[in-house]
């Protein structure tokens, strides 16, 4: 389908479009960095383009056959259609120093992704209305994933940035003044949400500028947990930089490593396991009832039920305790997929030790729906605040929950179904007005499909056999093999030392996270390490329309948007 | 305070001067109110930390004093008493110091007019109502005063919420009691209270309709009166941080703290005398008055602190409008139903 | 004997706290400290027998007009902490006139004929006020209401008149969102 896409723009465009590429199933083509705007309008305009999922930079100064490219940097935005199912990778080319066009202006959700490959490769963006740094500190100096930006190199930063001026408050309260037709001047308060308050739960930071509790302009920071998780991917082996995924949505840790472990298998065309490929769907189910639990009963609590809290809490530590913890030995930190399958077998007992709490997940949802569904406080708090429209929703690169609250059922688990996902039946819930309401009805319904997609996956019985693809290309040999053969050691010191050699090639892996779709892009130079990995991670743009989202509501409102849209700060600054 | 005054006089005779005896009986009186409010404060943290814990599927404090954690007021007491005093340096310290005192002193002059039993009253007032919607609106002054001391935009917030709330909700509450003292035709608390003898049918909120409504409408208004959920607009921690005690720490936090659950409790003693018949018991002879007054105004506690654990908490915005559209002309319309069922009734005198 | 000296208590906290209202540099201060001052009338009159007016005066001067006047100072731009010193160009003409009203006040005091009464335990009011009103001075009473609430719609069409887009404001509501906010 998107061969043809591939063939229509050839039509289109003729010597316009550089080269086309496909790999992996991924398509993509190269256009020159002024030919951008039209391209990107016509796949948008008639090729139903409608989502900009991320732009993703590249540095190529050291890939094998582009070391003496003039054109240094790759930058590659992720394109996809919903209506038509169809993806396509459109890259342009730039030499250092030269200007990229900017699509901002074509969609919403290229602003903050564009400020961060300029933040960390330097590449600028020609007519983007706010080029400024977005991971890393306004102070900082260099840009940290370039190749020749030395990865022990620290700088020690901290003056704050000052989010909105004070002329433009000045501004404001003078719009504010001739908007009501003031007798007396208003004064309006600039007050920050974060990074430290109660209802970011996590270190955010937006600035608000308040008329009496109304929000008249909200600008977001974020950053405050960049910890390098890229740079430090490019200086592991790709093994090695599981544990760090698990760190990126902590909530839902296991989707993490298998949404990067399907994009390093599919770099490696590698076939896992039946088995590992059932518990893959069970633990990334699992991960995404936790996920959407922790959201839910949180955002209940800045909305002042607290006791909705316990409710959902007491389901998700049952899960760790019985299920999570046997499984890995751990609780948040899993690290628990390989590449290839997965890293331990499950326990004795898994199956009942699910079944029973999913009956304990049904008895919470069915109180917590009890307590709030119909609740008039509820309803009023909700109901149509932070409402997005599908077209806004898709603007500003909105996915899952959010996405679908608005009314539109896209699932990555539906459109592009991996691990087998096409086999089990399950529905996709949707909202109508995309408001608060709607995005917590949805989680909640959503965790009922998961339920019963590992209600199927538990019937049809695990399939027997190895949990870990036997292929000494990536995946550790038993220890029998280490302990009785001279090829096994080898090829464990192999593995362990310099890591899986991963074929040259770019892929990019994605599947239906917690609060949308998760993507690991990812470049191999041939060696043991990544040369690039990027992640897509769906809260990113969710929160880039925060700002929008909040303005000329109030204060409780913000943070009840805040605690829907579900931001977890550990992917959002990785 | 007849009570005292009486028992003062038997010890001393006439060694004391009638203003003496005034004087005298009346410090202890207020010693043990400051007591009585003190002890009730520490009662209902521990009683709210296990009504959370048991509607929360939880047990709540479990550890100190061997049974359920009944002691554990007693610890966080001694915690607190060891905290630092931190005062901001760009706080107004005079106000900030101030603020915990104003507040927490215009609770206790309150707990003077309440009728615990026949003659156990600190200060039989005429005005006896009046009186404790008067000094409890002293309070609002404290919120401003620490939420502007405190110099941080959080606390002014939370502080202008709570005015503006206090300020708001008095109204309602002043107009759900209006009925009752039109049937009793006295704003005196123990005349209120004899008023309501003869068993649960003579209690006030069951006189008539529009009684019961004003009793609704004195629960609801009097949760909002004391912040507390889901009114707790000034100290929402996911909005306002901790609002306008935002910076208090140590014994100027646990004065805040005594004030919040001794304001639960008077407005609860409030609607007791007023509405649920003070001291009388459901039926046949006074019995155990204090006790019985007590066991109402806690049973009236319990459920602030249910409502409490179940509500979302409204919006400011929301909140005002509930006040101002709902709850004011209801209490109107109870006030203009009562004195048209006394007529019908032929009670009007 | 002990009367006098509640008396002087009183007496002695609102003089002390009106002065402080006056002479304070910090304006925030002053309004605070009239807390005092209030309170302290309102202790006089329930020294004189008047409980009805002591409480009114605490319900309508501490719970309502501080309250506003608080909201008022503080959320205007006013310069934090103390205002400069002046010279002495204004507190001249300002001691006239204090002693002025002063002496007024004084020759008032004196000249009236006070009615004398037994000493003793005050008697209720409130009834005696009750029936006043609803008798005596019915008129005066409504004719009192009645401006009140012509007041109160004037200072909701104010309110409106800034904000007509707000429909959802209700206009008490609006007064008294519009305090925080002005």
């Amino acid at each position: 389908m998107s061969q043809k896409l591939v063939d229509r723009l050839r039509a289109e465009f003729g010597e316009r479009i550089l080269e086309t590429g496909s790999q992996h199933g991924d398509e993509s083509v190269v256009v020159a960095p002024a030919d951008l705007p039209d391209v990107a309008a016509h796949l948008k305009g008639r090729e139903a383009c409608e989502l900009l999922l991320d732009v993703v930079g590249v540095d190529r100064s050291e890939l094998p056959g582009h070391r003496d490219d003039p054109e240094r940097f790759e930058v590659v935005y992720n394109l996809r259609s919903l209506s038509r199912n169809h993806r396509l990778l459109v890259k342009v080319r730039a030499p250092e120093g030269r200007d990229v066009p900017s699509l901002a202006g074509l969609y919403r959700s290229a602003d903050w992704a564009e400020r961060e490959v300029y933040d960390l490769y330097g590449v600028r963006f020609r007519g983007h209305p706010d080029l400024r740094r977005i991971l890393c500190h306004h102070e900082f100096e260099g840009h940290a994933l370039r190749k020749d930006y030395p990865i022990e190199r620290g700088q020690f930063l901290s003056a704050p940035e000052k989010l909105i001026q004070d002329h433009e408050i000045e501004r404001a309260a003078h719009r504010a003044d001739d908007s009501r037709g003031a007798v007396l001047p208003s004064d309006l308060l600039t007050v920050n949400i974060g990074p430290s308050h109660p209802a970011t739960h996590g270190a955010l930071r937006a600035e608000v500028l308040l008329d009496g509790e109304t929000i008249v302009e909200a600008r977001t920071e974020i950053g405050y947990l960049h910890r390098c998780f890229e740079k430090e991917a490019e200086d592991h082996t790709w093994a090695q930089v599981m544990p760090y995924t698990d760190r990126l949505n902590y909530v839902s840790a296991m989707l993490n490593n298998c949404v990067y472990c399907a994009a390093v298998e599919k770099l490696l065309d590698a076939e896992i396991p039946p088995r590992a490929r059932v518990v893959r769907v069970i633990v990334s189910e699992l991960s995404r009832i936790i996920d959407h639990l922790v959201c839910v009963c949180a955002n209940l609590v800045d909305l002042g039920a607290l006791t909705n809290y316990w409710y959902f809490y007491n389901v998700r530590e049952g899960l760790y305790y019985d299920v999570i913890e046997p499984l890995c030995g751990s609780r948040l930190t899993t690290n628990f997929t390989r590449i290839g399958g997965l890293g331990y077998d499950v326990f004795e007992g898994f199956e009942t030790a699910i079944e029973r709490n999913l009956v304990k997940l049904e008895t919470a949802i069915g109180e917590v729906t009890g307590l709030v569904a119909r609740n008039r406080i509820f309803l009023d708090r909700t109901v149509g605040v932070g409402a997005m429209t599908p077209e806004q929703a898709l603007d500003w690169g909105f996915t899952g929950p959010c996405l679908r609250a608005t009314g539109l059922a896209y699932d990555v688990r539906k459109h592009a179904p991996y691990d087998g996902y096409e086999t089990y039946d399950f529905d996709v819930p949707v909202g109508t007005a995309g408001d608060t309401r709607d995005r917590i009805m949805v989680r909640i319904e959503e965790m009922r499909q998961s339920a019963r997609i590992i209600r199927q996956a538990l019937g049809r019985g695990l399939p027997a056999g190895p949990i870990l693809a036997d292929d000494p290309r990536f995946a550790l040999p038993p220890k029998e093999k280490v302990y009785g053969s001279i090829e096994g050691v080898m090829n464990q010191f192999k593995l362990i030392m310099e890591g899986a050699r991963v074929p040259a090639g770019e892929a990019y892996g994605f599947g239906e996270g917690g609060n949308g779709e998760l993507g690991f892009y990812c470049v191999s130079d041939g060696g043991g390490r990544p040369y690039r990995v990027k992640v897509r991670p769906p809260c990113f743009p969710i929160f880039s329309a925060f700002g929008e989202m909040v303005k000329g509501l109030m204060i409780p409102d913000a943070v009840a948007i805040l605690g829907s849209i579900n931001i977890i700060a550990g992917e959002l600054d990785r | 305070m007849q009570v005292m005054t009486d028992l003062f006089a038997r010890i001393f005779g006439d060694g004391l001067s009638s203003l003496g005896l005034l004087v005298a009986g009346g410090l202890t009186m207020a010693l043990i109110m400051a007591l009585v409010m003190a002890s009730c404060a520490i009662v209902f943290t521990w009683a709210e930390r296990k009504v959370a814990g048991f509607i929360q599927s939880r047990y709540g404090p479990m550890r100190v004093g061997r049974w359920h954690g009944v002691l554990q007021p007693v610890a966080d007491m001694v915690k607190i008493l060891g905290k630092e005093d931190i005062v901001p340096r760009d706080a107004d310290k005079p106000l900030f110091m101030l603020a915990p005192f104003v507040i927490f002193v215009g609770s206790l002059m309150a707990w003077a007019a309440i009728p615990f039993a026949p003659g156990f009253i600190a200060a039989d007032l005429d005005l006896g109502l009046f009186y404790i919607f008067a000094v409890s609106s002293a309070a609002t002054i404290g919120i401003l005063m620490a939420g502007w001391a405190s110099n941080n935009k959080w606390s002014l917030y939370g502080a202008a919420r709570g005015a503006a709330q206090a300020v708001s909700y008095e109204i309602p509450l002043a107009l759900a009691c209006i009925p009752v003292v039109m049937i009793t035709g006295s704003l005196n608390m123990n005349d209120i209270v004899i008023a309501q003898q003869g068993g649960i049918w003579r209690w006030h909120f069951l006189h008539d309709p529009f009684l019961f409504v004003a009793f609704l409408l004195y629960f609801v208004a009097s949760i909002a009166e004391v912040n507390r959920g889901p009114f707790d607009l000034p100290e929402t921690e996911s909005e306002l941080v901790a609002g306008y005690h935002t910076e208090y720490t140590g014994m100027r936090f646990a004065f805040f703290f005594l004030a919040e659950y001794a304001n639960l409790f008077l407005v609860s003693c409030v609607a007791t005398a007023v509405f649920l018949g003070g001291w009388q018991p459901l039926f046949g002879p006074v019995f155990l008055p204090g006790l019985v007054f007590v066991i109402k105004a806690v049973l009236l506690v319990l459920l602030q602190m249910w409502l409490r654990w179940t509500l979302p908490r409204l919006r400011v915005d929301q909140l005002m409008h509930v006040c101002w559209k709902v709850m004011v002309p209801l209490a109107l319309v109870c006030v203009l139903g009562a004195g048209i069922w006394m007529l019908a009734t032929g009670q009007a005198g | 004997m002990s009367g006098d000296l509640v008396f002087y208590g009183f007496a002695l906290l609102t003089v002390l706290s009106g002065f402080f209202v006056v002479a304070s540099r910090n304006v925030v201060h002053a309004a605070f400290s009239l807390l005092f001052t209030l309170f302290g009338v309102a202790g006089l009159y329930a020294q004189l027998g008047a409980d009805f007016l002591a409480v009114t005066q605490t319900v309508v001067y501490i719970g309502g007009i501080l309250v506003l006047v608080i909201f008022a100072v503080m959320m205007t731009r006013i310069p934090r902490g103390d205002a400069p010193r002046r010279g002495l160009d204004r507190a001249v003409p300002a001691a006239i006139l204090a002693l002025l009203v002063f002496a007024l006040i004084y020759m008032v005091i004196v000249g009236t004929r006070w009615p004398e009464r037994a000493a003793g335990a005050p008697e209720a009011t409130v009834a005696e006020i009750g029936t006043g009103l609803m008798t005596t001075f019915v008129f005066p009473f409504e004719y009192a209401s009645l401006v009140l609430l012509a007041a109160m719609v004037g200072a909701a069409i104010l309110i409106r008149e800034r904000a007509p887009a707000d429909d959802a404001a209700d206009a008490d509501d609006a007064a008294g969102e519009g305090e925080v906010r002005s």
